[in-house]
């Protein structure tokens, strides 16, 4: 009963808008069928289909094929395709051979062909830069992978930047990336499957993975997840992460975007799958948990003892960047006994002039603090630094000269701020962030028994995340066989299994020998 | 993506129950156990648990001939439909008032020690509200949570009475049998109750990944927790002498009276934190079962639904006495002499039953087919 008043209510609510929109079924309807053997009827098609004239880029190039003494024709879109390529093993062998062969393999020397017939298909093709052969009288279409899509070249991280080991990073061209990882896991069950998911702008996802170490029920969950829904256009990688989230509205992050090939490659071999788009420089890890977020590439490629040092670092500052000024504020208007009575008179001297309550000050400038940080961020390059002093000196000293602010905020706001730059993930950085605001409030309204209730609260729901049916805090618990590469690392040598929650077809990574 | 709620592992199970029951040392229970018996308290948690093993012990017997069941299963079908609705009621209601006093007690703690201005009722409606919010989220993660502050609790104890040492006086142990043999006796026995929560915590049997976890994991539990209450029971004898049962939590009397060093004279808070965030596992845990055993007796499927109102129950009946000391001299002595006896009365009635009834052979039989 309940939930049928609750349906009731959501129609009501949300009735999808109607729009007087135009049908395009004509189209659809010619887009499911084959092409035909009458030369002059496919070339009309796709004339209109690819609004030629009118389309610049559409290049449609007729010719007398000598061989066979018939009439072709290729289209294709000359931003996208490699004309050189195109004049060299597919026009000039059609136009020039004298070659007895009936075939047209046999005659067009680019190695990478196929064929089809159905004109949807092809259409699809030709647009992502394929060039289509039609041959007069033929009921199939000739088809050459001559795509040749400009971009960047292979750079060095920007975003997670390390300073031993591989320096390069994924960029937007998908056939690089995968072969970032292809040369970093040199095997044949390395499989890289591609998927469409959006309808119109016919965007793919390429999955990565292992097909002798994946679990399959994770794979097929993946899988169906990607064909859940139906979209568009899907542009970026982190647009399909949103999608692909169990809760696209937590704070906290349920999966891992990486721009770096070696830590892909890293969590292929542990078990996890990859997900890759065109356009996008970066992956998606699937599954990840508050480890994998928490965790950068360095701490394994340093000595033990130093990647350790890191990792205990890392916590400091994450435990830093989150709880200090909601400390700062639960001691001083809640708890002031605890300070020692010096330090006690130097806040309550600092503070003497200052007309807010202390938690004004430090919103104050935790915001200013924000703003400082996205500024510098968007600010054209030459002129970054500028803001960096004026941000520091004006926030500063200024404040504090002005009795606006005390100087021990200014202490509790840059060490919080700092800490929060160690942690490297985007996603988990400004989950940090946000939760320190969160703690704030709390600190203000119940001091210290507030931040412990929400602190708890706080863990009971990230306990209750997952990312693909994996707990987030696993594999610590719930308890899972793992190596155990959790706050601490083990020697490499010791890192025997892979992470028991994925079920991996494979679970020991190294044997005795 | 697989949302079916999974099972207690042995570590996220023991936490629980250490920090269930644990708590017990960090609240009145010492200075209770002292108004009684003097300077021999420290016995008592070593004595209780030495007679509360039987019944417990076969309790868990009983319990392992039915597989995957949980308390009131087992009780209903021993004690048949009516007799054994009566008696999970009557269980029911007994922890039902447990819960209720117990977080009054808590946050009479708080309001008296670290928020003396602060309304009463906002902060036990914050402890309650957080506990409500746990417990719907399902044991599981309740576990998860506790196993990931059980070091952190364990250790802030240890540190706590561990500096508490400098300041008492060994001597105070003697006598050491405090009023005489005979009277420690007697006085355990009505003790019990302290590790009635193991009587309970057989209600999550189904939630545990198997009987021997189950199993092995009270055990642990039962045994660590006998120690530690009694040795900060002795902690605090030695630290408090005569005066101990003056106080009323003589806890939070030491972690003031202790610091670090001559620069930090208060460091009451930094053991306040973790002390408050064990009291909202143990409730947490508390609510759920109680959840649980309301689900059970009125055949409530979907009995998490139920965690919020009866959390406003609960509340409800904590706010009921006006001052603290109804509750620490009326309410609880009155929930704890009955509730331990009671329960252990139970355990044994039930594995008598059951061995009436032949349940035992059964499953021998079965086993040996």
């Amino acid at each position: 009963m309940r939930e049928k008043i609750s349906k009731l209510w959501k129609k009501r609510l949300n009735t999808e808008p109607e729009f007087n929109e135009q049908s395009n079924t004509e189209v659809i309807e010619l887009k499911k069928q084959d092409i035909s053997t009458s030369y002059d009827q496919n070339l009309a098609t796709f004339k209109t289909l690819f609004t030629v004239p009118d389309n610049i880029d559409v290049k449609v190039r007729e010719f007398t094929i000598t061989s066979l003494k018939r009439k072709g024709v290729i289209i294709f879109l000359s931003t996208m395709a490699d004309i050189q390529a195109i004049m060299d093993s597919i026009v000039e062998p059609l136009i020039d051979n004298e070659h007895p062969s009936k075939k047209i393999p046999d005659i067009v020397s680019y190695p990478i062909a196929s064929t089809a017939s159905n004109i949807g298909e092809i259409t699809e093709y030709i647009t992502a830069g394929i060039t289509a052969l039609f041959v007069e009288g033929d009921d199939q279409c000739y088809l050459f992978e001559t795509t040749k899509i400009s971009g960047r070249s292979i750079e060095k991280s920007d975003n997670e930047v390390i300073v031993k080991g591989a320096k390069e990073a994924f960029n937007e061209r998908v056939i690089d990336n995968i072969s970032l990882i292809r040369k970093k896991i040199k095997n044949e069950n390395l499989l890289v499957e591609t998927k469409p998911i959006s309808k119109r702008s016919r965007n793919n996802v390429f999955i990565v993975y292992q097909k002798d170490l994946v679990n399959e029920e994770l794979l097929q969950t993946i899988k169906d997840k990607l064909e859940s829904f139906e979209i568009d256009s899907i542009l970026d990688l982190s647009i399909l992460e949103q999608i692909l989230e169990e809760r696209p509205r937590s704070i906290f992050p349920t999966l891992l975007y990486t721009e770096r090939p070696d830590r892909a490659a890293a969590f292929i071999e542990e078990g996890h799958i990859i997900l890759l788009m065109e356009n996008s420089p970066g992956c998606l890890i699937l599954p990840a948990t508050f480890w994998a977020l928490f965790h950068s590439p360095e701490d394994h490629y340093l000595r033990t003892p130093y990647g350790n040092f890191i990792r205990i670092l890392r916590i400091l500052a994450l435990f830093v960047a989150v709880f200090t000024s909601p400390i700062y504020i639960a001691i001083t208007n809640f708890h002031v006994g605890m300070i020692p009575p010096d330090l006690l008179m130097a806040i309550a001297g600092t503070r003497e002039r200052v007309p807010f309550p202390s938690i004004v000050e430090v919103l104050m400038m935790e915001i200013a603090f924000e703003l400082i940080r996205e500024a510098g961020l968007r600010v054209p390059s030459p002129i970054g630094p500028t803001i960096g002093i004026v941000g520091a000196l004006i926030l500063g000293q200024a404040a504090v000269q002005a009795n606006i602010i005390s100087p021990i905020v200014i202490i509790v706001i840059a060490l919080s701020g700092l800490s929060s730059f160690i942690i490297s993930d985007l996603s988990m950085n400004f989950a940090i962030r946000i939760t320190r605001f969160l703690f704030i409030f709390s600190a203000g309204f119940m001091g210290i028994y507030g931040v412990t209730a929400l602190l708890i609260a706080g863990l009971y729901y990230l306990v209750s995340l997952k990312s693909f049916g994996t707990p987030y805090f696993a594999p610590m618990t719930p308890h899972s066989f793992s190596s155990k590469d959790l706050l601490i690392r083990h020697v490499p040598m010791k890192e025997k299994f892979r992470p028991g929650y994925l079920k991996p077809k494979d679970m020991v990574k190294q044997r005795k020998g | 993506m697989n949302q079916q709620p999974g099972k207690l592992g042995i570590r996220e199970f023991v936490s629980i129950a250490i920090l269930m029951v644990g708590a017990k040392a960090t609240e009145d229970t010492p200075a209770v156990l002292f108004r009684q018996v003097q300077n021999a308290a420290w016995m008592i948690p070593l004595l209780s648990a030495g007679i509360f093993f039987i019944p417990l012990f076969l309790l868990i017997k009983t319990m392992s001939l039915y597989q995957d069941k949980d308390l009131f299963s087992v009780i209903k079908k021993l004690f048949g439909k009516y007799l054994g609705f009566i008696v999970c009621l009557f269980i029911f209601i007994i922890s039902s008032f447990a819960v209720s006093y117990d977080t009054r007690t808590y946050t009479n703690i708080i309001r008296s020690f670290y928020f003396t201005t602060t309304p009463n009722l906002i902060i036990y409606v914050i402890l309650m509200v957080i506990c409500a919010y746990g417990a719907k989220k399902g044991l599981q993660h309740v576990g998860s949570v506790s196993y990931l502050i059980i070091f952190y609790a364990l250790l802030s104890l240890y540190i706590a009475l561990g500096i508490s040492t400098q300041q008492s006086n060994i001597q105070s142990m003697f006598p050491i049998w405090g009023p005489g043999q005979l009277e420690i006796i007697k006085l355990s026995s009505q003790n019990i109750t302290i590790f009635a929560d193991f009587f309970i915590l057989t209600m999550v049997i189904p939630y545990v990944t198997s009987n021997k976890v189950f199993k092995k994991g009270t055990w642990i539990a039962f045994v660590y927790v006998s120690i530690q209450i009694s040795v900060a029971t002795l902690i605090f004898i030695c630290m408090f002498d005569a005066s101990l049962a003056g106080y009323a939590y003589p806890f939070h009397i030491a972690i003031r009276f202790i610091s670090l060093g001559d620069y930090i004279p208060n460091v009451e808070i930094i053991f306040f934190i973790i002390w408050i965030m064990t009291a909202f596992i143990r409730f947490t845990a508390f609510l759920y079962i109680n959840a649980l055993m309301f689900g059970q007796l009125f055949k409530i499927k979907d009995f998490e639904y139920l965690i919020p109102s009866l959390t406003t129950i609960y509340l409800l009946i904590g706010i009921i006495p006006e001052s603290p000391i109804d509750i620490t001299l009326v309410l609880k002595p009155l929930i704890q002499n009955l509730a331990g006896p009671m329960f252990a009365v139970i355990s044994i009635t039930l594995w008598l039953v059951a061995q009436l009834k032949g349940e035992f052979k059964h499953a021998k039989n079965k086993n040996s087919m």
